[in-house]
């Protein structure tokens, strides 16, 4: 005999979880899109000289601020549910708004959200200040930045670095390859602390060494031809 | 930059007349590495040790439930293969075999004990993917204990209380177990459609169509039970409508033909036993197994 009232159970069970599905995606698919146009403001920093990047910067943060907001209404929904049920619905984009938000700190953005002037990047606490989220929570299951999403959003960005390295180079800018070089070099050997398993960290965080190659390169050609800035960087 | 990329941070790097460059290299390395060493590494390096940390007992943790999790699969399996000796249904499950099913129960229950404090509150969903394989094994082998005393599905709510009440059971696990379940009826259906002898009495059930010809072979009630509740449960399972996109129950599409193949393999077995069974001798026994395998491959 088969209790049909199990399978009616099931089904609601299974329409709450696609109605809660859909909601989360709904925000998800706006942080995206205005994700994608920050990326493309950001990537204007590859064809303008640094000390006209000012402009592009600004317009930058304005887009991330915008964004922070699709976070905030984000979190109001998410924090009714179960964190780790539906992690898995936004955590590319937010790595991807965070990765914009390092980057733009690293340009010389976001300068009142740092520790300070001269740091490079904000550390996870600092991001979560800025996006005004909670961090790295190990008991409360509330909405939250998980540390493996810091982390990739830290090795997008230095793909991108090593890209600017390159067109640095290009705009006429022989100081910022080395900059970059010291910088990822840096967050290299943090990374190499790391025993990392056989996951998606692992798999990116390996992409790193190529990302040091790449810039190594260009400041090793600089060099090489003695067109590094004398009393800058090295 | 066209160079080796197999081998990129130690690949010997050459001038354009191939000549290795290794001392100028290591010397540009080295004092590019020390100059920004005084102001941000030690920083880096510290922030990134507490990571390191917090990865490690990440990771001991989902390696301590993969393991509690392939313990539980087994120790189900074994319940499981003790359960497919009971050729009866209705009736509680003989001594012989609760011997033997029952000491694995209790361990069953110790190693969930021993899952509860990687699996709190947060941590619930983070490692269900780690944990969820023994518990769908789990509740495949309470299930069909379930099933075998009592002839009917096992609700959600009675899986819970068959284990420590920390423990999340998902609907999803629920579901995933209940596809598994007719993997099990399928063998049991089989294996006591082929050992039980076939009556000349028309059973409860009848057959629309032969009503009127009282000497046609039926199957004995139980058998046709569960050939009855078979199809209900692919008819049941067959009306849920999920929606294809996302992570939603990912297996769901896998299990679901593979249940439909159980449930005709059994319809296979039933038909097959009532048209060639009566022109068969007294106490003669199909070889159902490789005849079924063959009509449904």
């Amino acid at each position: 005999m088969i209790d049909r009232a199990i399978f009616e159970d099931l089904q609601s069970k299974i329409d709450e979880e696609v109605a809660v599905r859909d909601e989360l995606h709904e925000i998800v698919q706006t942080l995206a899109r205005k994700g994608r146009s920050t990326q493309a403001t950001l990537s204007r920093a590859h064809s303008t000289p640094a000390e006209q990047l000012n402009p592009v910067l600004e317009a930058a943060t304005k887009e991330i601020l915008a964004q922070k907001e699709e976070v905030s209404r984000l979190r109001s929904i998410a924090d009714k549910h179960p964190f780790y049920k539906y992690n898995g619905v936004w955590s590319r984009e937010l790595q991807n708004l965070i990765s914009s938000i390092e980057l733009c700190a690293w340009l010389g953005g976001l300068q009142e959200y740092k520790s300070s002037s001269s740091a490079s990047f904000l550390t996870m606490e600092e991001v979560g200040r800025f996006l005004d989220i909670p961090v790295n929570l190990k008991e409360e299951d509330a909405f939250h930045l998980t540390l493996e999403e810091y982390l990739l959003a830290l090795i997008s960005m230095v793909e991108e670095l090593a890209r600017l390295a390159v067109n640095s180079v290009t705009l006429g800018d022989y100081e910022r390859p080395t900059q970059i070089g010291n910088f990822i070099k840096d967050l290299f050997s943090g990374f190499q602390l790391l025993n990392l398993k056989n996951d998606i960290l692992r798999k990116r965080s390996d992409g790193i060494k190529y990302s040091v190659k790449k810039v190594e390169d260009v400041v090793y050609d600089l060099s090489l031809r003695n067109l590094i800035p004398k009393g800058k960087g090295v | 930059m066209e160079k080796d990329p197999s081998n990129p941070t130690t690949g010997t790097k050459r001038s354009w007349e191939g000549i290795p460059l290794h001392s100028n290299l290591s010397t540009l390395q080295s004092s590019t590495a020390t100059s920004n060493m005084g102001e941000s590494s030690p920083n880096m390096l510290s922030m990134f040790g507490s990571f390191c940390d917090e990865l490690d007992s990440h990771h001991d943790r989902r390696e301590r439930l993969i393991k509690i999790s392939r313990d539980i699969t087994a120790l189900s399996k074994k319940i499981i293969f003790s359960l497919q000796r009971v050729r009866t249904s209705g009736t509680p499950i003989p001594a012989s075999i609760t011997k033997d099913t029952q000491p694995r129960l209790t361990q069953i229950n110790e190693l969930f004990l021993s899952a509860i404090p990687d699996i709190t509150s947060l941590n619930g969903y983070r490692y269900l993917r780690q944990i969820s394989p023994g518990i769908q094994e789990f509740i495949e082998a309470l299930s069909f204990k379930h099933y075998l005393e009592t002839q009917s599905l096992i609700t959600l709510s009675e899986v819970k209380t068959h284990l420590p009440p920390q423990i999340l059971i998902t609907e999803e696990d629920y579901m995933m177990g209940l596809f598994d379940l007719t993997g099990e009826l399928m063998r049991f259906a089989v294996t006591s459609l082929s050992a039980g002898s076939h009556t000349d009495s028309i059973s409860e059930e009848g057959n629309g169509e032969n009503e009127g010809e009282p000497r046609l072979p039926t199957l004995l009630p139980a058998q046709a039970g569960v050939v009855r509740d078979l199809r209900e449960i692919r008819a049941e399972f067959e009306s849920i409508t999920i929606p294809r996109r996302g992570n939603m129950l990912r297996d769901y599409w896998k299990k679901s033909e593979v249940m439909q193949a159980s449930v005709e393999k059994v319809e296979r077995a039933a038909y097959g036993i009532l048209v060639r069974g009566s022109e068969r001798p007294k106490g003669w026994k199909p070889d159902l197994s490789a005849g079924v395998e063959m009509e449904i491959y």
